[in-house]
């Protein structure tokens, strides 16, 4: 038995050692070990943030809980408090614009008292390239520490001083470490610090400040702590040490995102396994039926191939691991720009899990072969019998993979949709388009004879397989097509902000004074006011009655966002740049003013129908609101655009201060007058455009970089699944080319031929990526990228010309082989 | 080119070939002629160079040594000029499995541009016999059905010359005489030149010249006349 089994192995090592240089297996490698590496490189990396996220929580939250709120805590709350734990702080935090001369910079400002810190260090230095050094406290009255990037930005060195609001304020440190820096997230805002009570003098409209409050709690205290917020502070935000960190979710969310759109990769490296599965299998059943011939048995050819099979992925899995570390420390050093302190830390049990799940993703692609072994029989060398293929099989199993992934990595039902749908609806395409145009060529060319008329009348003829090819050609360029066309279109985007009707400079938050003041300073100006819309700040809480927590727990960036307050818009006619989706609008002057519309991809996000009831905190009122419709933006009238409205009668009964965001058209000589409206309204936020284009970039800049490197990927698929297709059908090619030599043709005639299948197979193919990119555009572009959907047809069928003049390139390039045929290799001897 | 006077000659001819840094001869000093309208058969035990003295005749390989001529109206031409007038037929038959017979013996003239290829091959599938399996692929033939369609695609372009390497070798004793009637009388009808190559000494006697290769020698063994039915 035990030699038995050792002498399966050997024979496994050695067919293993034969096989491993042919064409199809080496195609096979790279297609596993490109999957393989993607998946391993996106766990350690998510991995590695999340464990940073841990570590981020656990040090950077200055406190054991941290509640968080745009109310001060009435006395009765604090009563609640103080009886909750003995130690707590609390600081006050706003957004403004600070200016010096004619520089301006916003900033988050914070204020404490001396007995902040709570927990953790507070570190300053004295000059920008100073010491550093820990302080137990932070600045006295009358001071103010800038971070590093503030002071360079407002052009002021430390000594120096600083109006705010009018009140001088002396720069003494330059401040680098603040020990709740977690509750800023990720955020890059510059941030100062000063003392609360020269905060408290600037007179700050008392709804625009943050407060935190800063609880040392032990476990007990902390879940008595959950308790007392749950029920008495719903619109509070809430932090602690045992919890997870407020970004976990959305990189969460990312990596679910990367991980759902890697289901084309795997579409792709499906149609490639699956036709290199054909060659395999004919070569294994060819293989089991002589064993069978020498006595031995269906089992032990299969254990021989499973062997073989297990033997390399055995050798590529330490390729894998290397290839992967050293993608993810990349991964990482970039990410560094954006999380400070991120550091790679490579954990070989998160690679090792996802070396075994994507493995198990290619032991499903590999059982047709399995299973035909195991129906292998004598018949296949003695009547020339071939046994099925499984191709059914085989592209069920292909269909299956990609529903786990679809299913592993999805947590937005429409984006899921959406790209399932856009796949789903390219792929029928390609194949009708295939099925129909071969087989109108064939019937029109009959009476026909030449190269052009046999080389149609043959791929109808081998309809099937050439599907696939096809299939595989149209998807490539499809997702080429796409990812360059959104490349382009984001870039343009944002190019033609400096041109667009909005304004140049956007107000994103003006108190009711502070609007009023400056409508007056733009009509005194001649500056058009493009737009204007009023909101109040709404705290979502509950939806039907259930918390927010527990009502939805999957992330998404609607939940994100609900966590925090929305800005909630009053209208009575749905605005110019939307439109309803679903639901009814609510009539001119409704007797129901608790009606809301929510936008629709947030109604998707949050699993919300028409008809449910959120729940929001209003100031101080709580207010039940029934959702009667949903609507979308529609571009053309303007960029303000809200995920949440209701009538503008609901405003008679909810006491709340209202805000503007606005935008305006600012000449040149305008923009250095804006240093006086932020001193007399240091709280107004304005970015010019210049600024917003500025992030926007830097936005780009990431997204390309993320699109760059998965174009590269599907590029590198791409060329392996033309090979793969070629390496499929190469012996048949070899024979066809052998065949026409022998009728006394020349190779030329072959290469003629196999030019014409590649141009039709391109042809075909792009009209499938065209349609493909055009609906994908249809669905995804409003939703998902925010973008106007306006497809430059003369741009997109130059693009594919490239990308087809490239696919038909490599076709015939590696379509060589076959071409060096000749009619020796027909005869029956040397 | 004329029907009647093509003749393709070998002028000491060798072949040899390198395997692991050692030249293995096939043959050497072979001296040949082969005219339109006649028959040769050539035999031999494997591995004596049968198929590779196919490959010289067809022009479609160089020889090592020695050289190959096509005279053509007392005009000396290479080897080359023979191609678009050659026919193959082989011992795997080598059908297009895609195609139906019909589509199989079309093939070549649909290749060549040349209108009524369809019924051109329909004609010649009828006179092979098979005018009742037109629209059946190969899988769906016998072995001797397919040799027949192998015949009728080698044939149905009108070549000078065909080459038949062991047209025979895959097919029962009946089969195999009905192949070997079928090829013998529609060469002679098309006054195409038929090289085979055939371990069948039955085949081989069947041809008006018997060439048998051994150990790297060239005999003429027997010519005669033939007399062939209508195909």
């Amino acid at each position: 038995m035990l030699n038995k089994s050792r002498n399966i192995l050997s024979l496994a090592w050695l067919f293993y050692q034969q096989e491993k240089n042919y064409k199809h297996q080496r195609y096979m490698y790279w297609i596993q070990a490109t999957l393989m590496t993607f998946i391993v490189t996106l766990s350690l990396s998510s991995n590695n943030i999340q464990q940073f996220l841990k570590y981020n929580l656990d040090n950077l939250l200055g406190a054991d809980v941290v509640i968080s709120q745009s109310q001060r805590l009435n006395d009765t709350q604090l009563n609640k408090l103080k009886q909750l734990s003995s130690k707590w702080i609390v600081t006050q935090q706003v957004s403004t614009t600070l200016t010096h001369k004619e520089q301006w910079q916003q900033i988050k400002l914070k204020a404490v008292n001396a007995d902040y810190p709570l927990q953790g260090n507070l570190r300053i230095s004295d000059s920008l390239n100073g010491v550093e050094k820990e302080v137990a406290s932070g600045p006295e009255q009358g001071e103010i520490w800038l971070d590093s990037r503030a002071l360079s930005s407002l052009s002021i060195k430390i000594g120096e001083t600083l109006l705010v609001a009018n009140r001088p304020l002396r720069v003494t440190n330059v401040l680098l470490h603040e020990p709740d820096r977690l509750m800023e997230g990720h955020s890059v805002e510059m941030r100062a610090l000063l003392h609360q009570d020269d905060f408290s003098q600037f007179g700050f409209a008392i709804d625009l400040i943050r407060y935190r409050y800063l609880v040392e709690a032990d476990k007990q205290q902390t879940n008595q702590l959950i308790q007392w917020q749950k029920q008495a502070l719903p619109a509070a935000q809430f932090h602690h040490k045992q919890g997870a960190h407020p970004l976990a979710s959305f990189w969460k969310r990312t990596e679910n995102l990367i991980g759902l759109v890697s289901i084309v990769l795997f579409f792709m490296a499906a149609i490639a396994i699956e036709q290199l599965t054909q060659v395999q299998m004919k070569k294994e059943q060819f293989f089991s039926a002589v064993c069978l011939s020498l006595g031995a048995s269906n089992k032990s050819t299969l254990i021989i191939s499973i062997v073989k099979w297990s033997i390399s992925l055995l050798f590529i899995t330490p390729i894998v691991l290397i290839v992967s570390a050293a993608f993810h420390w990349l991964v990482i050093s970039w990410l560094a720009t954006t999380f400070m302190a991120l550091s790679w830390d490579w954990q070989i049990w998160v690679a090792l899990k996802s070396v075994g799940a994507t493995s198990l993703f290619f032991v499903i692609f590999r059982l047709p072969i399995w299973l035909s072994l195991r129906n292998a029989s004598l018949a296949y060398l003695i009547s020339n019998i071939k046994p099925s293929k499984n191709q059914w099989l085989s592209k069920l199993c292909a269909i299956l993979v990609l529903f786990i992934v679809a299913f592993s990595y999805s947590d937005n039902a429409l984006l899921t949709g959406m790209i399932l749908t856009a796949i789903t609806a390219s792929v029928v395409l390609i194949l009708a388009v295939s099925w129909i145009s071969l087989t109108l060529a064939e019937r029109g060319s009959q009476g026909f004879s030449g190269i052009a008329p046999f080389a149609l009348y043959m791929m109808k003829q081998r309809l099937i397989t050439k599907s696939t090819q096809i299939l595989g050609v149209g998807l490539c360029a499809f997702l080429l097509l796409f990812t360059i066309m959104l490349l382009r279109d984001l870039g343009s985007t944002m190019a033609d902000y400096q041109r667009q009707h909005d304004g140049n400079l956007m107000i994103s938050q003006a108190s009711e004074d502070q609007m009023r003041h400056v409508s007056h300073w733009a009509s005194t100006q001649d500056i058009d006011i493009r737009q204007s819309k009023p909101y109040l700040f709404a705290k979502l809480t509950a939806v039907n009655d259930q918390s927010l927590d527990k009502y939805n727990d999957s992330p998404s960036e609607s939940l994100a966002t609900f966590k925090r307050a929305i800005r909630l818009h009053w209208t009575q006619a749905i605005p110019s740049n939307n439109e309803v989706v679903d639901g009814q609008w609510w009539d001119s002057d409704p007797d129901n003013w608790q009606q809301i519309s929510v936008e629709q991809e947030v109604m998707t996000d949050l699993g919300l129908d028409i008809g449910d009831k959120m729940r929001f905190q209003i100031h101080q009122h709580v207010i039940d609101f029934s959702i009667v419709a949903s609507h979308q933006y529609k571009s053309g009238a303007g960029s303000i655009t809200f995920w949440v409205q209701m009538p503008a009668t609901a405003t008679k009964h909810i006491n709340a201060p209202h805000y503007h965001m606005a935008s305006l058209e600012l000449k040149q000589e305008h923009w250095p007058q804006l240093s006086q409206l932020w001193q007399a309204h240091p709280t107004l936020r304005m970015i010019s455009l210049k600024e917003l284009t500025e992030r926007f970039d830097k936005t780009l800049a990431m997204v390309t970089q993320v699109i760059s490197i998965f174009s590269g990927l599907i590029i590198v698929l791409a060329t392996i699944v033309i090979l793969a297709s070629i390496s499929a059908l190469e012996s048949n090619e070899k024979k066809k080319n052998s065949i026409i030599l022998s009728f006394g043709l020349t190779k030329s005639t072959c290469l003629k031929l196999n030019a014409i299948e590649w141009l039709v197979t391109g042809g075909i193919a792009a009209f499938g990526a065209i349609f493909g990119t055009y609906i994908t555009g249809l669905m995804m572009y409003q939703s998902q990228f925010s973008l106007p959907y306006n497809p430059d047809i003369l741009w997109l069928l130059s693009t594919l010309l490239v990308i087809l003049l490239f696919v038909a390139g490599v076709g015939i390039g590696a379509s060589k082989a076959s071409l060096k045929s000749s009619v020796r290799q027909l005869l029956a001897e040397n | 080119m004329s029907k009647l006077s093509n003749r393709i000659e070998l002028l000491n001819v060798g072949q040899s070939f390198w395997m692991k840094d050692q030249e293995i001869h096939l043959f050497s000093d072979v001296n040949l002629a082969i005219e339109q309208g006649q028959s040769y058969a050539i035999t031999g035990p494997s591995g004596t160079g049968k198929s590779s003295l196919l490959m010289l005749l067809s022009g479609m390989e160089t020889p090592t040594r020695g050289q190959g001529y096509l005279r053509h109206n007392n005009k000396t031409l290479p080897l080359t000029e023979l191609r678009e007038e050659l026919g193959f037929i082989f011992q795997q038959f080598h059908l297009l499995p895609e195609l139906t017979a019909l589509h199989n013996v079309a093939l070549p003239l649909k290749l060549r541009g040349i209108k009524n290829a369809l019924t051109r091959a329909e004609r010649c599938l009828k006179k092979v016999g098979l005018e009742h399996r037109l629209n059946h692929k190969p899988q769906e033939l016998s072995g001797g059905e397919q040799q027949r369609v192998a015949i009728a695609r080698a044939l149905v372009f009108d070549p000078k010359f065909i080459f038949a390497d062991e047209p025979t070798g895959n097919l029962d004793r009946k089969s195999a005489q009905d192949v070997s009637d079928l090829l013998f009388s529609c060469c002679e009808e098309n006054h195409a030149g038929l090289v085979l190559v055939t371990h069948s000494h039955e085949l081989a006697s069947r041809a008006q010249h018997v060439f048998s290769m051994a150990d790297g020698e060239f005999k003429h063994q027997q010519a005669k006349n033939m007399e062939v039915a209508a195909c």
